[in-house]
């Protein structure tokens, strides 16, 4: 039911007159007012005679409150404000308007379902939209996913203003990821100049079409801008590729982020790198037998049970070098702070190694991360299971470092050997004192 | 003493650059493995080293090996395909090496031009040349531009597999390395081998009695006349 928090004042019946002579008056005015050069001060709408007033609202059947006050004046502003009420809300007949009781449910289903008024001007965008995380999360029953609403206010939206670093939308539900992302060089930039053309979230994310992001997309967010820069990296990175398609950037570009691995279980014949979602209800079950993260025996076991004969599609692990929080994916320095000391991935037991997730996609496309003991990097077991990643020195396997020893050992023990047995027969008398050996006809040559 | 020239110098060459090459590559593949606990250079100039050298060993690789597909020294590396034969000459050879050599007793190898390896070092060398040697090139060749070779790496089951192959084969090296060093002080003098390695020439000393048959060992120097033998007193 409409309620108005000042019902005493509206009870007064000069002011009631005089509400009723303005909306009888913007009705008979004709067509809804037009905010072309100059919006009006005043809109012309006669909605806005009852929806103009601040505090109206309406509470919903499950309790939360329905704001139904419209701004006059910044609606008029707004890139809206020429297309008049009824443009979006077509649903509305002003002559049974307002109805006495309408069926909604929540203020959440009433956004919902109003997103889809946005159609009838921008189909491009709603598509783009339905296709994304946030339109799937929608499609699948997430009333936490964020519509068109969310993120532009219907009644005030104006040109450019979500170009602006101070009026992202993204902020609202991912406010930690964009305060680490003011802190950034991009950040920072935008900050500093309007003229900045470092990207907000929509430059890497996009608006509409925002993906979840694994794989490669991440990396093909900065490579979009930083062009060249596979090729600036391979002027002093050995294997500069290799490291593109193993290491993220903000691995190196966050000098202060926590690192991890993270095993992506894919097709392999997956060219997306990671979309298709496999192998979750094992990982699940494998979970709740063990709870202490996958080790290395058993991550090898569930990689035969996936590829076992009856599998119409082989599955395999791609390793990532991250960071392992969203927030921190986001803190990119300035170049000259990047890491570019080997050691920090190379050597045994690097921070990098210690922390590992097997990540999945999940049902709705966003990723599913199972902890992992960090021996699956560098166990024997590693062979078989984590095939795919590597790190020189850092992750290296142990019974191999022990095979080094003995092989070092052995071949000085032959000579030491050899040269205490000749002491020892000579000693007892069982050798005639040749202490070199008598390679009397020149029978050993080398290659 | 006679001599017998049996180091053309493009195997001498061979030799001296394989022998500083990896000398570096095992120098370099430590510090690159083990950076952290030996800081000796930065593991970028160890990586960098270690390829360019790398490469290097790949080119001289060819030089021996197209030296001996050109030349009838090749028959040297032929293997003896009778197994009874390899297998005598093989246990004479480790009998001599193991208690003969102590005894003062002839080597049961006798040198020549085309047969200068004996049973033990002609299986050794087709391993470590022939085998070895070739694989960890391709290993080595395979992870140093890895995304380049991503194709093959997939297929013999991913960088990791090539890596432990790399390293397997490095440890085998290391060993024969350190086995070869001293076997190569076991002439008549400590420093014969070594020497014979710069100069070309062995020295031979005059045979006084044939210590085992010919087909076990090989064919008498004087038996078999090279095709432009060289040799000098």
């Amino acid at each position: 039911m409409l309620k108005f928090k000042n019902t005493k004042t509206m009870r007064r019946p000069m002011q009631m007159l005089m509400l009723a002579g303005a909306l009888f008056a913007l009705t008979w005015s004709g067509s809804p007012a037009r905010a072309e050069d100059e919006p009006s001060a005043a809109p012309e709408e006669p909605c806005l005679g009852c929806h103009g007033t601040a505090g109206m609202e309406k509470t919903l059947k499950d309790g939360s409150v329905l704001k139904l006050h419209v701004p006059g004046e910044a609606f008029a502003k707004s890139v809206h404000g020429a297309n008049g009420c009824q443009s979006c809300h077509t649903d509305i007949d002003p002559a049974a308007h307002p109805p006495s009781t309408k069926d909604i449910a929540s203020t959440r289903a009433y956004s919902i379902a109003a997103s889809e008024a946005c159609k009838g001007c921008h189909q491009d965008k709603v598509d783009e939209w339905k296709s994304s995380i946030h339109g799937i999360l929608i499609a699948n029953g997430n009333v936490r996913a964020p519509v068109c609403s969310d993120c532009h206010n219907p009644h005030a939206v104006m040109k450019g203003a979500a170009a602006q670093v101070e009026n992202v939308a993204c902020k609202n539900c991912h406010g930690e990821i964009y305060n680490a992302y003011l802190g950034s060089v991009h950040g920072k930039s935008r900050l500093a100049s309007k003229e900045s053309y470092a990207p907000l979230c929509s430059g890497c994310h996009t608006a509409h079409a925002v993906q979840p992001t694994f794989g490669d997309a991440p990396r093909a967010a900065c490579t979009g801008c930083h062009a060249d820069v596979l090729d600036q990296h391979k002027t002093w990175l050995p294997n500069a590729a290799l490291h593109f398609e193993a290491v993220s950037c903000p691995a190196c570009h966050v000098p202060n982020a926590k690192r991890k691995v993270d095993l992506m279980l894919i097709d392999q014949n997956d060219k997306a790198a990671g979309t298709k979602q496999i192998g979750v209800p094992l990982f699940e079950a494998s979970l709740k037998s063990g709870g202490k993260g996958i080790d290395a025996r058993t991550l090898w076991n569930l990689l035969q049970t996936l590829n076992n004969e009856d599998a119409t599609e082989k599955t395999k692990l791609r390793g990532l070098l991250t960071v392992q929080n969203a927030p921190d994916a986001h803190r990119l320095a300035h170049k000259d702070q990047a890491i570019s000391d080997c050691r920090t991935c190379h050597s045994k037991g690097s921070e990098a190694f210690q922390s590992v997730s097997i990540s999945l996609v999940g049902p709705d496309g966003r990723r599913v991360g199972y902890g992992a003991n960090a021996d699956v990097l560098n166990s024997p077991m590693s062979l078989g299971a984590v095939k795919g990643f590597y790190a020189v020195g850092g992750t290296r396997i142990a019974a191999l470092d022990i095979l080094f020893i003995l092989a070092v050992l052995g071949g000085a023990s032959v000579g030491i050997g050899h040269l205490v047995l000749g002491w020892i027969l000579r000693r007892y008398g069982l050798a005639n004192g040749h202490k070199h050996g008598s390679d009397a006809t020149g029978g050993s040559a080398s290659a | 003493m006679p001599r017998i020239y049996i180091h053309p110098l493009p195997v001498r060459i061979w030799h001296w650059v394989n022998a500083a090459g990896f000398v570096v590559m095992i120098l370099t593949a430590i510090q690159i493995r083990y950076v952290g606990l030996i800081d000796v250079i930065s593991f970028r100039t160890a990586v960098l080293v270690h390829n360019y050298t790398g490469l290097v060993l790949i080119a001289n690789f060819f030089v021996w090996l197209g030296f001996y597909l050109f030349s009838d020294r090749i028959r040297a590396y032929l293997p003896e395909i009778n197994p009874r034969k390899h297998f005598i000459g093989s246990f004479r050879q480790m009998y001599f090496y193991g208690y003969g050599i102590f005894k003062g007793e002839p080597n049961p190898f006798h040198l020549s031009i085309y047969r200068k390896f004996n049973p033990l070092q002609s299986m050794t060398y087709q391993v470590v040349l022939m085998l070895l040697v070739p694989i960890q090139f391709y290993t080595g060749l395979l992870m140093w531009d890895a995304k380049h070779f991503a194709s093959q790496i997939d297929f013999f089951g991913g960088i990791r597999v090539i890596d432990t192959v790399h390293v397997l084969i490095f440890c085998a090296l290391v060993f024969y390395l350190l086995v070869h060093v001293y076997l190569g002080t076991l002439g008549h003098t400590r420093l014969a081998h070594f020497k014979a390695m710069f100069s070309g020439y062995e020295d031979v000393e005059e045979e006084e009695a044939p210590a085992v048959t010919a087909a076990a060992t090989g064919p008498h120097p004087t038996s078999e006349r090279p095709r432009n033998p060289v040799t000098a007193a």
